[in-house]
C-alpha cells in the first residue's frame, strides 16, 4: 500500500483507490468510482450539488480532499436505495415534485436524509434551515419541505421496524 | 395542494411524478457531465481576458506539441460558419482578429484530462493590444461614437411603434405619471452549467450530446460550422439541469464537435460556473422612461415609453425581446393609445438574449410600478384601478390582437386579493416594531404563449403503439426539467386509454424526432402537446375501427380507459393490447407522425405588432412585505401567486414553474444584479451573485385557475412557463412603496436602495 493510497467505505462497500492529495472527494466519487449521482454545480462550495455525508455528516464534496475522508463512511445518492427499495425521501420528492431539472436532488437528499437522522419531526424552519446551503434554480424549496414533512411522517409510522434513520 | 391519483380516469390531469423521476432520486440520471466513453477528452476553451482587445498574435505551436494534448484549434480551423446563428450570425465561435466581451473565445483545446487541458490553454501565445471599450449605451449611441464593429451603426435596433394617438390622449389626460426606471442584467443560474459531449460514431455520424433547448436548431448550426450535411449530425439531450432561456442558443456544441472531429476522439466539453456566468446572454439591461396618462376616474388613456437595453457586443435576441417589451408595456389594460420607442445598442459589455419572459419582466416592472404611482396620484386602490382598466374576453388589445379568452386577468386578481385579506389589510399591523414598516403591494400581468406571428411555430411528433399496447412517444422538444416530456406522455396515454406506464416517452434525439422548435416562449405544452394528441387520435381511431368490426358497434359507442375499450361507457372484455395485435395483424398503421402549427389570425393590419401572441398568461401575485428603516432590509413575508393555466396536464409541474418563477422573481427584485465595470464582471460565482436560498422565501401560496384556452391549446391547457417569474418585482415594488410610501425605480430593491429612498 502506498501512501497515496486510500480506503473508505462507500455507500456501505469497501474502496480503495490512489489519488494525490490535490484531488476532491468529489472528483474520486464522479471519476474513480463512476458514481456521477453527485454534481459539480460551482467547484467552490456555493451551491450543495455535491453534498453527500461524510460519517453522517453533509458536507460539500468538491471543498474536501480525498485524504480528508480516509477510513470514513460516506454515503452519496446511489446508496440510498436499498436493494431497489427506495428510500421514503427519494419516493416522496418524486411524488411532491420537489425538483424539476433534478440536478440539485442528489445534494438535496443527502441533507434531508442527514436531518431525517437526528431529528424524526422537524419544522419546517428546520427543514429550510437543513437545505440551506442547497441552491435550487427550478422549483424553490416550498416542495422540498413537503417531501421532506411527507417522508418524516412515513419513517415515523415505519420507526421501530428498520435500520433506516 | 396535492390530489390524489384518481386510477379510473386518464392521466390527463393528475399528480403523478415526472417521466425520469425514479432515475433523478437514484442519481441515474445523466446529464452532460456525467458521459463517459472510452478514450473521452476534456475540451476546454480559451476565453478573452479583455472586455475590448485586438488580436496581436495567436500561436498554439506549443499546445499542439504538448503530451496529452490532441487538438488546439482557432478560428482557422473552422470548417464552416464560425458563428453563432441566433437571429443574426455576428458573434464568432473562435474570435478572427477582435474580442468584443469577455465571453468571446480564441481558442479550443481537448486533451486527455482536465490538469492538461488547462495546461494547454496556459500554453496558448496570445497578445492582444487593449482596446478603448464603450460600456454606456448612452454614450454608445450618441452621433460621432467609434464604431465598435467597423462600417456598422452601434445601434442595433431602433423601432418605433405607433398606434392610436398618444399626442391627443396626453393633452386631454387629467393625471400623468411620468418615471424612468433602471433593471439590471440578471443571470439565469441554471445549475447545470453548458455542456457538450461529441463524438464520430460507427456510421461516420457526428453525435452530439447537448445541454439545450433547441436540439434541431443544435443541429443546423454544428453541420454549418462543421460543413457537413445535417444528415451527418445527431443530437441527443441528456437530461438537462435547467436553462431558462440561457441554452436557446447554442453554447458549446459546435466546439466539441470540431474538436471530436480533429482529434478522433469523443470529446466532453463543460463550462465551469465561472465561465458559464462570464460568457452566456444576461437578461438585458434597461433604462425605460414612462409616461402614463388617465382621467381623473382612473381609466388609462395613454402610455409613452422609450427603452434602450444594452445589448452588449452581438445582436443575440436583442430584436426580439425589445419586440416583446413593447408588446407588452401596456399591461393587461384597455389602454388604446401607445407609443413605444425601442432601441438596443452595440456595448463591450456581457451580451444580452432569452431570459425567462423575454422582455416581458422588464416591462412589468415598469408598467405595474406606474399603475401604482398613478393609484396613489388618484388616491385610488390599485386593485380598483386595475379592475377598471382590465383586458376582457373580446376586447382589442393595442397590438391588434383580440384576446380569445381574458376571464383570468380579473379573476386572478379578485383570487389573489381574496387570499392576502386585501380589503382588510389596515385592520394589520403596519408597525410591528419601532424600526419595521409593513406593506402590501400587487402586480398583474400578461405573457403571450408561443413564438408569436410569423415565426414558424409549430412542433412534430411520432407516436407508435406494439402488439403487447405498449407505447413509443418520440417528440423534439427538449426536457429541461420543465416537465415536457411528462406531460405529452400524460396526454398521449389519456387519449389512447393506456397507463402512463405503458407509454415511453423518449428524451429529444433529432435521428429519431421530428423537430419540434425551441423549448422557449411557453410553447411546447401547446404545440407539441396538439401534436400528440393528433397522432394519438390516429392510432386510437385504428384501434376503434379493430374494436368497431369486432363488437359491430358503431365506433361513436365506443371508447378507451384503463387498458379496455368501453362500449357505452362499460369495460368490455376487449383489452387495448388485444386491439392493438389484431390491428397490427391486419396492417392498421399504429403508428403516427403529427405536425400542428399553431393558429394564429390572419387579420391583423399592417404596421400593428407583426410577431403578436394571442394566447395570454394572465397571473396576479400580492406581496406582504417588511422593510427595516435602519437597514434598508426587506423581508417578504407573503406571497400570494393566482396563475391561469387554461387546464392543468400535471398540477405538481403546474405548481413546480409557479414557485420556481416567484422564486426567481423574488431574487429579482432585491438582490441579483450582475455587477459590471468597465465590461468586466465582478461577481462571477454564485458567492457574490446573490440568488434566493431556502431561508430567503416566504411561504407561497399557490393558487391556479383553469379556464380554458378555446384555441390552440391541448384540452384548454397553456404554456405557463414565463409568467411566474414576470410580476413579482413589481409585486415587492409596490409593497415597498405601501410600507415606507418611498417609491422605487431601480432593480434589484437591494438594502442599499431602499435605504437610500428612505433618506431622499
Amino acid at each position: 500500500m502506498t501512501d497515496t493510497s486510500i480506503q473508505m467505505i462507500v455507500n456501505g462497500q469497501a474502496r480503495q483507490f490512489d489519488s494525490d492529495s490535490s484531488r476532491t472527494l468529489l472528483s474520486v466519487l464522479r471519476e474513480d468510482l463512476g458514481l456521477t449521482g453527485t454534481k459539480d454545480g460551482c467547484s467552490q462550495g456555493d451551491c450543495g450539488a455535491c453534498v453527500v455525508l461524510v460519517d453522517g455528516q453533509p458536507v460539500n464534496s468538491c471543498m474536501v480532499l480525498a485524504p480528508q475522508v480516509r477510513e470514513s463512511e460516506v454515503l452519496t445518492v446511489e446508496g440510498l436505495a436499498v436493494n431497489g427499495d427506495f428510500h421514503p425521501l427519494q419516493r416522496a420528492f418524486s411524488e411532491t415534485w420537489a425538483f424539476q431539472c433534478g440536478f440539485c436532488t442528489p445534494g438535496m437528499l443527502l441533507s434531508c436524509y442527514a436531518l431525517l437522522v437526528s431529528n424524526s419531526e422537524p419544522s419546517r424552519e428546520e427543514i429550510l434551515t437543513a437545505i440551506s446551503g442547497n441552491f435550487c434554480r427550478c422549483t424553490g424549496y416550498q416542495a422540498v419541505v413537503k417531501a421532506v414533512e411527507q417522508a418524516a411522517s412515513e419513517l415515523r409510522e415505519m420507526s421501530g421496524g428498520g435500520d433506516r434513520p | 395542494m396535492k390530489e390524489a391519483v384518481n386510477k379510473d380516469t386518464g392521466a390527463v390531469g393528475q399528480w403523478i411524478p415526472a417521466t425520469g423521476a425514479e432515475d433523478i432520486v437514484t442519481g441515474a440520471a445523466r446529464y452532460c457531465p456525467d458521459i463517459d466513453l472510452p478514450g473521452i477528452l476534456t475540451g476546454k476553451l480559451l476565453y478573452s481576458p479583455h472586455a475590448r482587445a485586438r488580436i496581436r498574435k495567436l500561436d498554439v505551436t506549443a499546445a499542439r506539441n504538448m503530451e496529452g494534448v490532441f487538438a488546439v484549434l482557432t478560428h482557422k480551423d473552422v470548417p464552416g460558419e464560425n458563428n453563432y446563428l441566433y437571429s443574426q450570425p455576428d458573434q464568432p465561435l473562435l474570435v478572427i482578429d477582435e474580442v468584443r466581451f469577455q465571453g468571446d473565445a480564441v481558442a479550443a483545446v481537448a486533451a486527455r484530462d482536465e490538469a492538461t487541458a488547462d495546461a494547454a490553454l496556459q500554453a496558448i501565445e496570445v497578445e492582444y493590444d487593449v482596446l478603448d471599450g464603450i460600456f454606456d449605451p448612452l454614450e454608445a449611441m450618441k452621433d460621432g461614437a467609434e464604431q465598435l464593429v467597423s462600417g456598422e451603426d452601434n445601434v442595433l435596433v431602433s423601432q418605433l411603434y405607433r398606434i392610436g394617438d398618444v399626442a391627443s390622449a396626453l393633452d386631454s389626460a387629467d393625471v400623468i405619471v411620468e418615471n424612468t426606471y433602471h433593471t439590471q442584467w440578471a443571470e439565469h443560474a441554471f445549475l447545470e452549467t453548458e455542456g457538450s459531449v461529441a463524438l464520430v460514431d460507427e456510421e461516420g455520424v457526428l453525435t452530439v450530446y447537448s445541454s439545450c433547448q433547441a436540439p434541431h436548431r443544435d443541429r443546423l448550426q454544428i453541420a454549418r460550422s462543421l460543413g457537413m450535411p445535417e444528415s451527418m449530425v445527431r443530437v441527443i439531450t441528456p437530461y438537462i439541469g435547467g436553462a431558462f432561456g440561457g441554452k436557446d442558443e447554442a453554447h458549446v456544441q459546435m466546439h466539441a464537435a470540431l474538436l471530436a472531429v480533429a482529434a478522433g476522439r469523443p470529446v466532453r466539453l463543460i463550462r465551469g460556473r465561472r465561465e458559464s456566468i462570464l460568457t452566456h446572454v444576461k437578461r438585458h439591461p434597461m433604462s425605460v422612461h414612462c409616461i402614463t396618462a388617465a382621467t381623473r376616474e382612473g381609466r388609462l388613456l395613454a402610455v409613452k415609453a422609450r427603452a434602450i437595453a444594452d445589448a452588449g457586443p452581438y445582436h443575440n435576441a436583442t430584436h426580439e425581446v425589445l419586440n416583446k417589451f413593447g408588446e407588452f408595456i401596456g399591461g393587461p389594460y384597455t389602454v388604446q393609445n401607445l407609443e413605444v420607442e425601442l432601441i438596443g445598442v452595440r456595448t463591450n459589455n456581457p451580451i444580452s438574449g432569452a431570459f425567462r419572459g423575454f422582455g416581458a419582466p422588464q416591462a412589468a416592472f415598469v408598467y405595474e410600478s406606474q399603475m401604482d404611482d398613478l393609484a396613489r396620484k388618484l388616491e385610488m386602490d390599485p386593485l380598483e384601478l386595475r379592475l377598471l382598466n382590465g383586458v376582457e374576453t373580446g376586447t382589442k388589445m393595442y397590438t391588434g390582437v383580440v384576446v380569445r379568452e381574458g376571464q383570468a386577468m380579473k379573476a386572478s386578481l379578485q383570487k389573489a386579493a381574496q387570499k392576502i385579506g386585501w380589503e382588510n389589510r389596515d385592520q394589520q399591523q403596519r408597525e410591528p416594531a419601532p424600526h419595521l414598516r409593513r406593506g402590501w403591494g400587487m402586480a398583474t400581468i400578461l405573457k403571450g404563449s408561443g413564438l408569436g406571428r410569423g415565426l414558424g411555430d409549430h412542433a412534430g411528433v411520432v407516436l407508435e403503439m406494439h402488439q403487447d399496447g405498449s407505447v413509443v412517444l418520440l417528440s423534439g422538444a427538449a426536457d429541461m426539467g420543465q416537465g415536457i416530456v411528462t406531460i405529452l406522455a400524460q396526454m398521449a396515454a389519456d387519449r389512447l386509454g393506456v397507463p402512463m406506464s405503458s407509454v415511453r416517452a423518449v428524451r429529444a434525439d433529432t435521428s429519431r424526432a421530428p423537430d419540434a422548435g425551441a423549448s422557449c416562449a411557453s410553447r411546447q405544452c401547446m404545440v407539441s402537446g396538439n401534436a400528440v394528441l393528433a397522432a394519438a387520435d390516429s392510432i386510437r381511431d385504428a384501434l376503434l375501427s379493430v374494436a368497431a368490426g369486432k363488437t359491430k358497434i358503431s365506433k361513436d359507442r365506443l371508447d378507451l380507459r384503463n387498458g379496455s375499450l368501453l362500449i357505452d361507457g362499460e369495460p368490455h372484455e376487449l383489452t387495448i393490447r388485444e386491439l392493438a395485435r389484431r390491428a397490427l395483424f391486419w396492417g392498421y398503421p399504429l403508428h403516427a407522425e403529427s405536425k400542428y402549427h399553431f393558429e394564429y389570425p390572419e387579420d391583423v393590419p399592417p404596421g400593428k405588432y407583426r410577431f403578436s401572441q394571442e394566447v395570454f398568461q394572465f397571473c396576479t401575485q400580492v406581496a406582504q412585505v417588511l422593510v427595516d428603516i435602519e437597514t434598508g432590509q426587506v423581508t417578504v413575508e407573503r406571497l400570494i401567486a393566482v396563475h391561469d393555466a387554461g387546464k392543468m396536464i400535471n398540477p405538481g409541474g403546474v405548481y413546480g414553474q409557479i414557485e420556481g418563477g416567484c422564486a426567481q422573481g423574488i431574487g429579482y427584485a432585491l438582490t441579483e444584479e450582475l455587477v459590471v465595470s468597465e465590461g468586466h464582471t465582478l461577481n462571477p460565482s454564485l458567492e457574490n451573485y446573490v440568488i434566493p436560498m431556502a431561508l430567503d422565501i416566504p411561504e407561497m401560496e399557490m393558487d391556479v385557475l383553469e379556464i380554458p384556452e378555446p384555441i390552440g391549446a391541448p384540452l384548454g391547457a397553456k404554456g405557463i412557463a414565463e409568467s411566474p417569474i414576470i410580476p413579482t418585482a413589481p409585486a415587492i415594488r409596490n409593497a415597498i412603496l405601501d410600507a415606507t410610501g418611498k417609491p422605487l425605480y431601480r432593480l434589484p430593491m437591494n438594502a442599499e436602495r431602499v435605504l437610500a429612498s428612505l433618506k431622499s
